[in-house]
Formats: C-alpha cells, structure tokens, sequence
C-alpha cells in the first residue's frame, strides 16, 4: 500500500474547567489531507439555528409529525445558509456525484433515537438534488442497534442501511480502516487503536450527522461531537473505566481525524426528543423529556455547548445533580443499577470538558459569547 | 516431517474406552491415542499410534487449566480486557513437563492448538462431542508446513521456580509480551525481570496484572516485536530469524475474529496463513514500513498461523 501518514501528537492540554489529571497521549495516522475548508466547523462557525414547535412531537404516543419536522427542517436550513428554498439550502452542501452518510443514533431505543422523520426527509431533500438512493447511506457502528430502529420502512429502495459490526463484541474489524486510525494506551489494555469506518474513509464524500439530546454517563452530554466520533471509530468503549474517563480529550480528537472532520459537513441535533439522565441509554421513559426543537449547523461544538445547558437545565429541573459535579459521593462506580434507579448517581466522572477540548482542536466554537443562536418558530 | 516425527508433536487425546469404538474415532479423523497399557496394542493393530498411558501415569502429569475466556468477578483487573486462560507460560516455563487437559465439551480444539503451538507433551481428556472438531483440528495441525524457527523474545524473565513469578510470567504472556524464560540475567536482553530486586520488588508480584503493565511501559509498545489489534482475546507466539517468522495466532474468545491487525517488528513483505477450519488464506493490506510489517488477517478461527518470509 502506498500511503503517506500524518501523524499529530496531541499531548498539551488546553486549560478548561474541571480539567482531568492527565491526558493521555493520541497518536493520529492518517493519509487524508483537510479539505480547504472542512466540514467541521464549516462555513459556520458559532452559529446554530434552533426551530422549534409545538406541534413536532405528540408527548402521549412518542410520535413526530412529519409534515411539521419537515417545515422545521426547511426553516431551519434556510435560516442557516441564507437560502431562499429547502433545495438551494441543500445544494449548498451536496451534488449529484455526493457520497453521503447519514450518520443516525440508535443507542437511544426505543423512545430517543434520530428520528425516522428527519432521516426520511434528509434523503428525501438529497435525492431530489439528484443524489441516487445507492450513494446515500445510513450507518451507525453496530447492526443490532440499527435493526432494533428499523429505518428501512420509512427510506426509499436502494438506500443502504450499513453497520460496521453486527454487535458490541470486538471482533469484527472488517469493515474498519486499517490504516485510519488514533492510537492510545488509556488503562493499558493491548488493543491501543480505534480505527475509522471503511465507509467514511473510503466510500462517503459528504456525511450528515444527526445526533439527539442525551446526557451521557462519560460525558455529560452526547451530541454532535461523541455521535459522529465514537460513530465512526472502532474500540472506543475503552474510554472509560471504572469511574474514571479520557473522553476529554479522545472525543474531540476522533472527531478532527482526516477525513471524517472534512466530510461532515451538516449537523442537524435532533431535539424532537430527550434524555436527562442514563444516557445515553433511554430504556425506559423515566428520564426522556421533549425540548421539540432541531438544531442546525455546521459547528458541532456550538451545538454541543448549546447541548450541555440543555440537559443540564432538565437535570436542575428534576433537582438532579449537575452534568459537571465530580463529587466521589454521587460516584457508585460501575453500578449501573444505581444510576438508573438515581438521577443523582454517576458511574463515571463525566467529562463536559470534552465539548471546549473539541473547541481548541478547531472544530468549532464553544464560547458562548461567541455562538450566534437564531430561533425559530413553526 | 515423517509420520512418527508429526503424530508425536501432536497433542495425544487419552482415551479409555475399548478398541471397538474405533471406527467413530477413525470417522473423526484421531490417529493418536493415549490408552490405558492393556489395550495399547489391540489399538496398535485397529490402525493407530497408541502410546500406553496408566491411570498413575497420568496422575503427575501436571494439570491445566481449561483454555478460553471467563468473567472474573473476583480479580480486579487494570482493563477492560477479559480474563483469559490459558497454558503458555507454564508450557515456555517448562517445556519439558507432562501436561494433562481435562476439558469440558466445546475446548478439545483450542486445547489442542494451545499445546501444539508451545511443542508440549500433553494429554487431552475430551468431552466425546469433541472428537471431530479434535480430529479437524488435528488433522490441521499435522498438514501444517514444518517449521523450526527459535522464539523471538522481547525480554527475559528470570525464573526462580516460585508461584508469584508464575503468575507474572502468565500476565506477560497474556498481553503478547514475547519473554524468554532464563535461570539468570542474559546481557542479550535489555530488560531482565528478576523478582525480588530492586526494579522489581517481591511485593508488586501481588499485582501481576499491575507490575506486568509495567514491564509493557519500560519495553514500549514501538519495541514490541508483536503486536495485535481487534482483539484482546488473542495470543500470539513468534518464532522467527533474519529471513523468516512464523506467528501462531491462539483465539481464546469463543468466537471467530475477523480483520485481525498485525503488527510485527521486521521486513516481511511476503507471507500466508493457514486458519484452521479455512485452509490457506492470503494476509490482507499488507505494508512494510519504518521497520515493521503490519498485515490483516481476514478470519482468526480457534487457531491461525501466519508464514513470512523477509525475501520476496
């Protein structure tokens, strides 16, 4: 094989709040160069349009409407561009000869995974800018998820719903780049690399990221960011255990490995629904909540940081513990059973810090002085 | 290799019941047997290599534990990693003991790689619904091309014949860490693992898993001369000299890897695998660079094995 590799050390440490003893160090091999002007943060930085309705989601039944999710989505990305009409806001980012990923959130099921309204209408506005239904592809990292949300009833024939492993078992590689990759010895297990989707690297042109509103035991949140990060990479659970987590700094950094940041170039949150605590799991409707709103983007970090008081702000609500506490009496390590039971137990010390990290690293922006928030109605 | 010369390499299945069950172990494709002495030679004449084995016989033989994977709720472990077990170590610690597995259905197989790839003398007692995939799994094994390649080793450990250094020895091997075991310092290594110095106190030999993490660290992972990614349930053993390795590939999960990434330290840019249950295989996006071979491996079943040659 004839490939040049870039690698980046990515040992210093930006200075943020509540900042993790030490980093490890991230070796990045890749052979993709940026485009001129990468996806991530786009020709949008700091800018997020919100658009909100109502009448988007029927709390009783769980169910979206369609028709309003699809006036949401025009709105909003005409909002976003500046364009006049739906498919001139999506040609600004598409053409025929696209490749495009639609990269969805099934962990989520059964009550707050990516919307089949808004991934039926996302194929829908790309085919009708002459994308075919065989360059369009909807993906997420493990078969089994994407089965349990079955989006195949509500896409046109030919559009390919893919997963990189039937399961989370670690032992299929195959549909993994062996060449992409960010190496890291976190807790000293043997397998150090998390290699990117074959897909991303070596099929997809343009990826659309639609993530939901989460909290997230690592994390804090999920969003943008972890979506389209631990998504598209291989091995990632590694990242945190027993209580302590280096998604810190690891989300941001898969998230800016060639050519995934340069191919996402849309980020559309889906907010119809919610989950404030337990994430990024929503088995039960215990913690789900409605914000009916969708983000609109090409800066995932404005999104995220928007994301975290989002989740934060429901979780006050509720009088639970804050998304940034770190306190070892909230801390039942690994005991999943408790957090589920109580909104004020964490697992792990989250890590919101992870949305500022992916800031430094030049994905977006995270100040919130910085990011302009257009709201909208429907 | 003569017929003799294989059928002794191969682990011997012991057997106790009579020569008239023979013909389902010829159907499962066994040829060598381990028997009670009285009935050796009536297995010698019904067509197989019999080597006679009493119950006392086997009783030294040192036992084993039963290859693969399990939950250990009991074991605080450093990583996520599952806990494997498995027979290396003692076999690099004493190839010339007498083994003896007693396995449960569904581990004669593996078992059988397991010493195999180590060249130890041992005894397999088997579940009987084992008996073809041993006979496969045998039957692989003696096709194999010969191989007589030293050990390549990244360090050496110093064997004082306790249990502590045991246990450490057996955490290395599980991490893929390439030890040869010596009865003293050897100058060739840089890195001699003496227990009960001052580098490595008696006292962190009671967190093996911990001081054998360590050990990795003071190696390097770029010194390593093996490497395996997409799995940490397998476990390799390299052989190799300036123009050629073998690597023999143990999968102790249960289930079959695929896309299996090796990286070894060398110039290698040709090589083949033989997967047992697939025959050969061709070693996928194979690249030679900055010293090392990095090459995929489509599927890792119970046991694979990988040739290459440093001339193309």
């Amino acid at each position: 094989m004839d490939r040049r590799s870039f690698v980046r050390l990515l040992a210093a440490a930006p200075l943020a709040p509540a900042l993790p003893e030490a980093l490890p160090r991230l070796r990045v091999v890749t052979s993709y160069r940026a485009a001129a002007v990468p996806g991530m943060p786009g020709p949008y930085p700091g800018r997020v349009v919100a658009v909100k309705s109502e009448r988007s989601v029927d709390t009783a039944s769980n169910a979206a409407n369609d028709d309003v999710v699809r006036e949401m989505m025009a709105r909003g990305l005409c909002a976003l561009t500046g364009a006049k009409t739906a498919p001139e806001a999506w040609r600004r980012f598409f053409m025929p000869a696209d490749v495009v990923g639609i990269k969805v959130n099934c962990g989520g099921h059964p009550y707050v995974v990516s919307s089949y309204e808004i991934v039926a209408e996302a194929v829908r506005q790309l085919m009708a800018l002459g994308i075919p239904p065989a360059q369009i592809y909807v993906y997420e990292r493990f078969q089994n998820q994407l089965d349990e949300v079955d989006y195949a009833p509500h896409l046109p024939e030919g559009v390919s719903i893919v997963a990189a492993e039937t399961a989370n078992r670690h032992a299929e590689n195959r549909g993994y780049d062996p060449a992409t990759y960010v190496e890291a010895d976190l807790f000293g297990e043997e397998d150090t690399r998390s290699n990117m989707m074959r897909l991303v690297s070596r099929r997809l042109t343009k990826i659309i990221n639609i993530p939901n509103v989460k909290d997230h035991g690592a994390t804090g949140a999920t969003g943008c960011l972890k979506n389209v990060a631990y998504g598209s990479f291989s091995n990632v659970a590694r990242t945190h255990h027993r209580g302590r987590s280096h998604t810190y700094s690891f989300v941001g950094t898969l998230a800016s490995v060639e050519p995934l940041r340069s191919r996402t170039v849309l980020q559309i949150m889906d907010g119809l629904r919610g989950v404030w605590h337990g994430g990024p799991f929503a088995r039960t409707r215990r913690y789900v909540f409605y914000p009916k709103q969708i983000m609109f983007a090409t800066d995932p970090v404005a999104i995220d940081r928007l994301l975290l008081d989002i989740v934060d702000d429901e979780r006050k609500a509720h009088g639970a513990i804050s998304i940034w506490d770190r306190s070892p009496e909230h801390l039942k390590v690994d005991d999943g059973a408790a957090r589920d039971a109580d909104p004020d137990v964490n697992i792990i010390i989250r890590e919101p810090g992870h949305v500022e990290y992916a800031g430094k690293l030049g994905l977006g922006v995270a100040d919130k002085a910085r990011i302009t928030v257009q709201d909208l109605e429907v | 290799m003569s017929l003799l010369l294989w059928l002794a390499a191969l682990p011997c299945l012991y057997w106790t019941e009579g020569v008239e069950g023979a013909p389902s172990l010829k159907t499962a494709g066994i040829e060598r047997l381990c028997v009670p002495p009285d009935q050796a030679e009536a297995w010698r004449k019904a067509g197989f290599s019999a080597v006679a084995l009493g119950g006392a016989d086997l009783a030294v033989r040192e036992p084993l534990l039963v290859p693969g994977i399990r939950v250990r709720a009991d074991r605080a472990s450093a990583t996520r990693s599952p806990w494997i077990d498995a027979n290396g170590w003692r076999f690099l610690r004493d190839p010339a003991g007498a083994y003896a597995y007693d396995l449960p259905a569904g581990r004669a197989a593996l078992a059988a790689a397991e010493a195999y790839v180590y060249g130890a003398d041992a005894v397999l007692k088997v579940d009987p619904a084992d008996l073809e995939s041993l006979g496969r799994m045998t039957a692989f094994l003696s096709r194999l091309p010969a191989s007589a390649l030293p050990d390549v080793a990244d360090l050496a450990v110093v064997d004082d014949g306790s249990g502590p250094l045991g246990e450490v020895l057996n955490l290395l091997v599980r991490r893929n860490l390439l030890v040869r075991v010596v009865k003293a310092p050897s100058p060739a290594f840089r890195i001699n693992v003496q227990l009960g110095t001052k580098e490595y106190p008696l006292r962190e030999a009671g967190e093996p898993s911990a001081l054998a993490l360590r050990i990795r660290r003071q190696l390097t992972d770029e010194q390593r001369a093996l490497r395996i990614f997409g799995s940490e349930v397998v476990i390799g053993r390299l052989t190799g000299d300036a123009a050629h390795a073998r690597l023999h590939l143990l999968n102790y999960g249960g289930r079959d890897v695929d896309g299996l990434r090796i990286r070894l330290r060398g110039a290698y840019p040709e090589g083949a695998a033989y997967v047992a249950g697939q025959g050969r295989r061709a070693l996928e996006e194979q690249v030679v660079a900055e010293g090392a071979t990095e090459f995929t491996l489509p599927t890792l079943t119970a046991y694979g094995v990988v040739d290459l040659s440093a001339v193309k």
